[in-house]
């Protein structure tokens, strides 16, 4: 019983990893379309979205087969509702690199100096996913911490971003349009930043048991 | 074990109590009955004798609650009872003892009373009158003496019961006690009790063979530890389920881990996507490679499925450093461009001039200069396919003739080749020096000489200097040919020794180079296993300075 209990808790952890790893080619894939305008890359996001969809199902399900039928206690039980509340955020991840790729499709090529900036809140949001994960994988909370602490960074980025497009849309109000769409993205990434948070959170709970949200 | 002695002592301690119980019964209760019978008999013979005299007169003087006393007439009918009214009593004559009195003069009988507890004696005596005088006394049966002992015998049971107890868990501790106090490294200086000497013997048999087995199998984890450690290629085992079994120090580096993901799934280790699709492949179809790049570097990812008995086992994952190998493919991918290239180029001048005389579409008097163009241009093209050969030579790498060479007149000539050159773009070329001879080859001494200076003069501005000087430096024999050029800018002052490499991109005919001068500096250099180092400044001037080893002794 308990050595069924073991194989489905590692059949677990290997969906989630898998799971995390989706989200982070997902996320590559929309910043690399988005710095190389490359339609064809960002009309390959959406069936890796529905993969993600996917497995989203499957764990869940596996996660109520494991609490229906092996009650478990203490750190499993902890593990197990991490990972329920974890995939809701990978699977959002999933669905806003989505919608960044569909905002790319809009661009029609636009190339301009605001993209360096988007660039590099893209990779600082690519580094959040990749160590969230990464904490999850090495039930490590100290990184868990970092990437809640890295959030602010994307934050700031956001309001840069903003506040570049305001003066942007200043000086050409023709540009207002794409000025949108690029504000569009930014926010998008600022919330995969938020779901890597939140990632990070569970992690943490996961492992000490205290979340992170409850804390104050 | 504790368990089974103790029902063991048990069950003898019971056996032998029923045994005892049963025996003792049998042989007490019979002597009693022979006992009772003979004492009946003569209080028989009184009470007859008495009877005789007096009649039924003695019979109510007895009062005894033991003895019952009957006297019968000889037809059956009872005349007198010491405990019934005799009228109420039915005729006796059927009564076995008195028929048998009546018959033979005296009889015995027993009967047993309706609970089976009470057995009743009924002795039987002709009297001379013919009437029987009965006697009857009842005692207790056998089941009712021992329903009597079953307190005792209870009481024994018990002392049995916490007897049995008490010296089962003495006697399994005595003898687990010992076994486990056995020192199982030692087997056979344990001081146990016999008994458990083949035991022991056994245990220190199986023990030496599991001490061999054990070397064995570490000295083979060690060879494969060493042998994997010595790697440069990453390797990594894993069972069917994708967990690590072993993963060698090239491994660990290049996917950032520690020996600590032993045991853990392979996800932890890598997670990317293209890797776990490579993977779930090659456990399906068998094999399948994946390129990809990890921690800077670019790796080929061999996987295979391993199995065994038709069974999948597991998997090995093998990973081979292509990054020089990629970066060469790049060179050589760019190299093959360059050359369609500047082969092109020409030929198309070629084309186009040709064609326009086909046409007859040139006037006679520039037919001179058509005819003159596809010329230059057809030199052009033959020098290029010349150097090209000539690198290709040196890229073989195979061994042309040596000789000493003397370098000053070497450089004269090539200065002297190019004079006509340098006097087009009004430059002045000079060759100094020392008399300096070397072994070595002495046309790609030459080819050295003369492409560098062609360079020189070639980038050089109207009215531009070119100093050739050659010296002996100790070993060494030092060439330097300085200009007063254009110079290099220093972006570019590392790679212009690639082939086609050009400073000016847009790869201008008017220098009439083929971009692959330096390349051949440099490969004729590494043949004499010399040295070739640039200085230059932009609008200043280009230094080159090729070191060669002479490679002879000076007398």
């Amino acid at each position: 019983m308990r050595n069924k209990f073991d194989e489905q808790l590692s059949r677990l952890n290997h969906e989630m990893i898998e799971m995390g790893a989706l989200c982070e080619e997902v996320i590559a894939r929309a910043s690399r379309a988005l710095t190389e305008n490359d339609k064809g890359l960002a009309a390959s996001i959406a069936p890796l979205d529905s993969e993600i969809d996917q497995k989203e199902r499957d764990i869940e399900n596996l996660c109520l087969k494991l609490l229906l039928q092996q009650q478990p206690v203490a750190r499993d039980l902890r593990q197990i509702s991490a990972a329920l509340k974890m995939i809701t955020d990978m699977e959002r991840i999933g669905d806003q690199a989505e919608d960044i790729a569909e905002i790319i499709g809009f661009l029609r090529g636009h190339q301009s100096e605001d993209n360096d900036l988007l660039r590099e809140m893209a990779r600082a949001t690519i580094r959040m996913v990749t160590e969230s994960v990464d904490a999850y994988v090495k039930c490590d909370t100290i990184l868990a911490e970092q990437v809640i602490a890295a959030d602010d960074a994307v934050d700031d980025y956001f309001t840069q971003v903003k506040e570049r497009l305001i003066g942007r849309i200043a000086q050409d109000p023709a540009v207002g349009e794409y000025a949108l769409d690029l504000l569009m993205i930014a926010k998008y990434f600022e919330r995969i930043g938020d779901h890597a948070t939140n990632i990070a959170e569970w992690v943490i709970f996961s492992v000490t048991g205290v979340h992170k949200g409850e804390e104050k | 074990m504790t368990k089974k002695i103790f029902r063991s002592i048990l069950t003898a301690g019971v056996t032998v109590l029923i045994c005892s119980v049963l025996l003792v019964m049998g042989c007490f209760y019979s002597f009693f009955e022979t006992m009772q019978e003979r004492q009946l008999g003569d209080e028989l013979s009184i009470a007859a004798a008495a009877v005789e005299l007096d009649g039924t007169v003695y019979l109510e003087k007895v009062k005894s609650d033991r003895f019952r006393v009957t006297l019968i007439a000889a037809d059956g009918t009872v005349l007198y009872d010491t405990r019934t009214d005799a009228a109420s009593m039915e005729n006796h004559l059927e009564r076995e003892e008195v028929r048998e009195a009546i018959e033979s003069g005296s009889g015995i009988s027993s009967r047993y009373s309706a609970t089976l507890l009470q057995k009743t004696i009924y002795s039987a005596l002709r009297l001379g009158d013919g009437t029987v005088l009965r006697i009857s006394a009842s005692r207790a049966t056998m089941g009712a003496l021992l329903l009597g002992a079953l307190q005792p015998i209870l009481l024994v049971v018990l002392l049995m019961l916490g007897l049995s107890g008490v010296l089962a868990s003495r006697l399994s501790k005595r003898i687990v006690e010992p076994l486990n106090a056995l020192d199982l490294e030692h087997p056979l200086e344990n001081d146990a009790y016999e008994e458990l000497s083949p035991l022991l013997r056994r245990i220190d048999r199986q023990r030496r063979q599991i001490d061999a087995q054990l070397a064995e199998l570490r000295q083979k984890t060690d060879e494969f530890t060493q042998i994997t450690a010595g790697m440069n290629e990453g390797l990594v085992l894993l069972d069917d389920k994708g967990v690590v079994l072993s993963i060698n120090p090239a491994a660990q580096m290049l996917f950032g881990v520690t020996g600590a993901c032993v045991g853990q799934d392979f996800l932890t280790v890598d997670r990317e996507r293209s890797m776990s699709l490579a993977l779930r492949m090659a456990m399906t179809d068998g094999h399948s490679e994946v390129r990809a790049e990890r921690s800077g570097r670019e790796y080929q990812f061999d996987l295979s499925r391993i199995e065994s008995d038709g069974k999948v086992v597991g998997a090995v994952l093998l990973a081979f450093d292509m990054t020089a190998q990629a970066f060469a493919e790049s060179r050589r991918r760019e190299f093959t461009a360059n050359v369609s290239h500047e082969l092109k180029t020409p030929l198309q001048g070629i084309i186009g001039s040709a064609e326009l005389l086909e046409n007859g579409m040139v006037k006679s008097e520039d037919i001179p200069r058509f005819v003159g163009h596809i010329r230059a241009e057809a030199q052009r093209l033959v020098t290029l396919i010349g150097d090209i050969i000539r690198l290709s030579e040196l890229d073989e790498g195979g061994e042309l003739p040596a000789e000493t060479v003397e370098l000053l007149p070497l450089a004269q000539e090539a200065a002297e080749n190019l004079r006509t050159a340098a006097e087009q773009k009004n430059v002045r070329i000079t060759v100094s020096g020392e008399s300096v001879s070397m072994v070595g080859v002495r046309r790609l001494l030459y080819e050295v000489i003369y492409n560098l200076c062609d360079n020189a003069i070639k980038y050089n501005v109207d009215g531009g200097r070119v100093e050739l000087r050659v010296a002996a430096e100790g070993e060494n024999a030092r060439l330097t040919v300085r200009d007063t050029g254009i110079g290099i800018p220093s972006e570019h002052q590392g790679r212009v020794f690639e082939r086609f490499y050009r400073v000016d991109k847009s790869h201008s005919k008017e220098s009439g180079g083929t971009g692959l001068g330096l390349s051949i500096v440099k490969h004729a250099a590494a043949y004499h296993h010399g040295t070739v180092t640039l200085k230059s400044e932009v609008g200043r001037g280009t230094e080159i300075t090729v070191r060669l080893p002479r490679g002879i002794q000076e007398p």
